[in-house]
């Protein structure tokens, strides 16, 4: 366990240098210049070339890599070239509220999807079945973009029991939450119907029955937990899509997170910046699906990590 | 049971606040106001952009300031003094404290003006203040511009709010805790969610009837619309979707303002481009455009023909420059004329194909469907590429693009023409994008900047528009109008033809019936208050 914990932390590494990598020189690649963005077009030639040598951003683009990978190593993620504060504290002001939105759009997504799941393969075929299916079918199919406005007019507008936007408590994460979830939520709710078919019919869960144990207890002991891995699997894979779903999610619903940082950072060709928001994206997409790998074993014991 | 009254307690302790509205809270008038972005930077040294400036406008003050007709006009300065072409003297009012209680005084202008001119400090607007030469404070209550040669346009400058001269030292976090002299003081920003003032209670005007003003930043247009629906936001000022305002109209707690702006669309030409380069090919695009029909089926009849960048109410607008009617057959000869036949008539063969280059801003991108549809009549394929501000604003700037269509913003000043035509301003140092070169041109410019006498520079600026409405190296399209949505509460809100928030200074929240604020006649001839009207390009 210990050894395979290594080895994934190693591959962490590995996977986030590569992602980090291949967006500092794609930033650097496409066209827009942050001097332009900062001193606009008012700006005297000598004058931009005085702060682009200031920031260092006249250095060849592998000698600015570098300095950024040592200042990495450090634990520096260096300052914002268009406010000049550090990144870290810019990331550590907008982390608690994607990573807030992310969770409760998870648990969201992870209470209606496990047990309608479980309940439409155990009534499968019948109207609870198909209705939850096609319920799934719409969650997975209708975009963010609109169904987040749908809901404030809905909730917001029309009955009033929920704020609109902005963050200030968990009345205001439902919407934005909900929004998020419902696609996550359709897609395993689908994949649970789906692993419990395969798991029903096989023998274990036959003697569960034979012993004589409540239905339910069947389902949710026997039958789901051997039915779990793919689960596990998708929603940590579903995870990252999550993340840049947040993009669009706290744009519609004015939520200060990670997402709408990063959409200004590229905006202004703030390189750090998006070099900060691209690693916590990716930290979290590594750090969950670790998790989710490490669940494996918890739902199934046959599973070994040597 | 219990657990159930529990959760239905937890429940309303939840929800229910959140259904209130904003307004009189606890006795106190906060007007919460909807900003479509996040501001950059919240010392006005630095910011460039509109966000910021609504903010700003209400912590700081400059040496003058623009008027409701936009004119130059006193603000912390009581009087100037023009003793010689290149010098200017301010008077300052001595009434004047900052909010952290010390008093405003010369060392404040001339720490202002020298920190932008320090380029270590990376200020933004550090070219627009080259021509200052020397900065003296012979006393507190004084203070003399010294400037390398005539600048007319220099007084139009002199509106940038002026910050504390502690602000480099000893003021702590000065560019995240801004202290001004203005009519709100700094509370609080949250980034991405609201920035927070509150009045300030020695303002030298007199203290704002307002207690708080709260900017939350929605970037949702529809959002924004939803949120002035259910009463979260209280103002929303030229930042909702054309559309949305047949809706809001119905709404019986909302009024709707407009206002003539002098905000100016126009389409950009390419004037490297091999068939752009020909006249002709400009003035069948300036016949076949139907402006009219794009004001009022994409706009909503939210904007007015333009027949160049500066607006009808400015001083210096020449109103005899060349019109072009739209006329399709006209264009159409005009394109055979510069040897640009159609190869097959009506077939689907065109004429020649052109790349639109536009942002992903939705109104911008719906004109420019318009304005394909239209040119496709003349036989003109018309190809839109839509880009992310960042990288469409890196091609404009370095000529790579055949046609686009942009904005000015908070146009002042005729000098503006400088920036946007002259030879020497083609980027990096300047606007000129579509690589104009007319030494004409040029000469005429030169002298206009360097005429100190008004009536002289109008002459200039006359020659100007004839020349540019001539050469088409831009097509004036519009000039928007203003609009402003607010809860009937809101009294004595007025749309300023620059957009200026500065009016929140003598805005009043009071229920009941509404009179509604008396819009700007834009034809009225303004009484200057002992100045020279003057404007400042942005």
């Amino acid at each position: 366990m210990r050894r395979f914990l290594l080895r994934r932390l190693g591959l962490l590494v590995l996977v986030v240098l590569g992602i980090v990598t291949i967006v500092f020189l794609i930033i650097h690649l496409i066209p827009g210049d942050p001097i332009e963005v900062m001193l606009g077009e008012t700006a005297l030639p000598a004058d931009r070339e005085a702060l682009r040598h200031a920031l260092g951003l006249d250095r060849p683009v592998l000698e600015q890599y570098g300095r950024y990978l040592s200042g990495l190593l450090q634990g520096d993620l260096g300052n914002s070239i268009h406010t000049r504060r550090p990144v870290a504290a810019l990331l550590a002001e907008r982390i608690p509220a994607t990573l807030e939105l992310t969770f409760a759009s998870l648990l969201i997504a992870l209470v209606i999807a496990i047990p309608a799941g479980v309940l439409a393969a155990a009534r499968a075929r019948s109207w609870f079945d198909r209705s939850s299916m096609l319920g799934a079918l719409l969650g997975v199919s209708i975009p963010n973009f609109w169904l987040g406005p749908m809901l404030i007019v809905l909730f917001s507008l029309q009955l009033g029991w929920l704020p609109a936007s902005g963050r200030s408590g968990i009345s205001h994460l439902i919407l934005p939450a909900v929004t998020l979830g419902t696609a996550l939520a359709a897609i395993l709710t689908r994949m649970t119907r789906a692993s419990l078919l395969e798991v029903l019919p096989k023998d274990f869960v036959q003697t569960a029955r034979a012993k004589g144990l409540r239905e339910v207890w069947v389902l949710m002991r026997h039958a789901l937990r051997n039915a779990l891995i793919p689960i596990i699997t998708l929603t940590g894979l579903q995870c990252g899509a999550l993340l840049s779903g947040a993009i669009i999610t706290e744009t519609i619903f004015a939520w200060p997170g990670v997402g709408r940082l990063i959409l200004q950072a590229i905006a202004t060709r703030d390189y750090p910046l998006v070099q900060g928001c691209v690693l916590v994206f990716a930290l979290g997409y590594v750090g969950v699906n670790l998790v989710a790998d490490l669940l494996y074993a918890w739902s199934d014991p046959r599973v070994r990590y040597n | 049971m219990r657990q159930r009254a529990l959760y239905f307690l937890l429940f309303v302790i939840v929800l229910v606040p959140t259904a209130c509205g904003q307004g009189d809270q606890n006795g106190l008038k906060i007007l919460t106001v909807g900003l479509e972005a996040n501001p950059t930077h919240l010392d006005p040294r630095f910011s460039l952009d509109v966000a910021s400036a609504r903010v700003t406008q209400l912590v700081f003050n400059g040496l003058l300031r623009k008027d409701r007709r936009s004119q130059i006009v006193p603000d912390l300065a009581l009087r100037w003094e023009h003793p010689e072409p290149t010098i200017y003297v301010f008077h300052l009012r001595q009434d004047v404290q900052f909010h952290n209680g010390q008093p405003f005084t010369s060392a404040d202008v001339a720490y202002t003006f020298r920190s932008i001119l320090d380029s270590t400090l990376g200020s933004p607007k550090l070219g627009s203040y080259q021509v200052i030469q020397e900065i003296e404070t012979p006393d507190p209550q004084t203070v003399v511009f010294h400037l390398k040669e005539p600048f007319a346009p220099f007084l139009a400058q002199m509106v940038a709010p002026i910050v504390p001269h502690q602000a480099g030292k000893e003021i702590a976090h000065f560019r995240e805790h801004p202290i001004g002299t203005g009519p709100f003081q700094f509370e609080d920003f949250r980034s991405d969610e609201r920035v927070e003032l509150s009045a300030y209670a020695e303002y030298h005007e007199g203290r704002p009837k307002l207690d708080r003003v709260v900017y939350r930043i929605i970037p949702d247009g529809t959002v924004r619309r939803l949120e002035l629906e259910r009463g979260g936001l209280d103002l929303v000022v030229n930042a909702l979707l054309p559309e949305s305002l047949k809706r809001l109209a119905t709404r019986p707690h909302l009024k709707i303002e407009r206002a003539p702006g002098t905000n100016f669309t126009y389409l950009g030409f390419n004037l490297q481009d091999p068939i752009l380069s020909r006249p002709k090919v400009r003035l069948a695009f300036a016949h076949a455009i139907d402006r009219a029909a794009i004001i009022q089926h994409v706009l909503k009849g939210l904007a007015r023909p333009a027949r160049s960048l500066l607006a009808e109410t400015h001083w210096a607008h020449a109103g005899d420059v060349a019109t072009y009617p739209y006329d399709p057959d006209r264009a159409r000869q005009l394109l055979d004329e510069a040897g640009l036949q159609d190869p097959d008539g009506p077939g689907p063969e065109p004429r020649f194909r052109l790349v639109f280059k536009t942002s992903q801003n939705e109104v911008r991108r719906q004109v420019a469907e318009v304005i394909q549809a239209q040119l496709q009549q003349l036989g003109v394929e018309v190809q839109i590429r839509s880009f992310e501000w960042g990288t469409f604003f890196s091609d404009i700037r370095s000529g790579n693009f055949q046609i686009f269509a942009l904005t000015w913003v908070g146009v002042l000043d005729p000098d503006i023409y400088h920036y946007i035509f002259h030879s020497s301003s083609v980027p990096p140092s300047g606007a000129n994008r579509g690589r104009y070169l007319n030494p004409e041109m040029d000469r005429l410019l030169e002298e206009g900047r360097r005429l100190l006498d008004l009536q002289a520079r109008k002459g200039i600026y006359d020659q100007v528009q004839q020349i540019l409405a001539q050469d088409l190296p831009y097509l004036s399209l519009w000039h928007s109008t203003h609009v402003a949505v607010m809860r009937k509460e809101v009294q004595g809100f007025e749309l300023y033809p620059d957009e200026s928030m500065r009016t929140l200074k003598d805005v009043d929240l009071l229920p009941g019936p509404t009179t509604s604020s008396s819009p700007i006649d834009p034809l009225a001839n303004p009484l200057c208050q002992g100045c020279e009207p003057l404007s400042r390009p942005s």
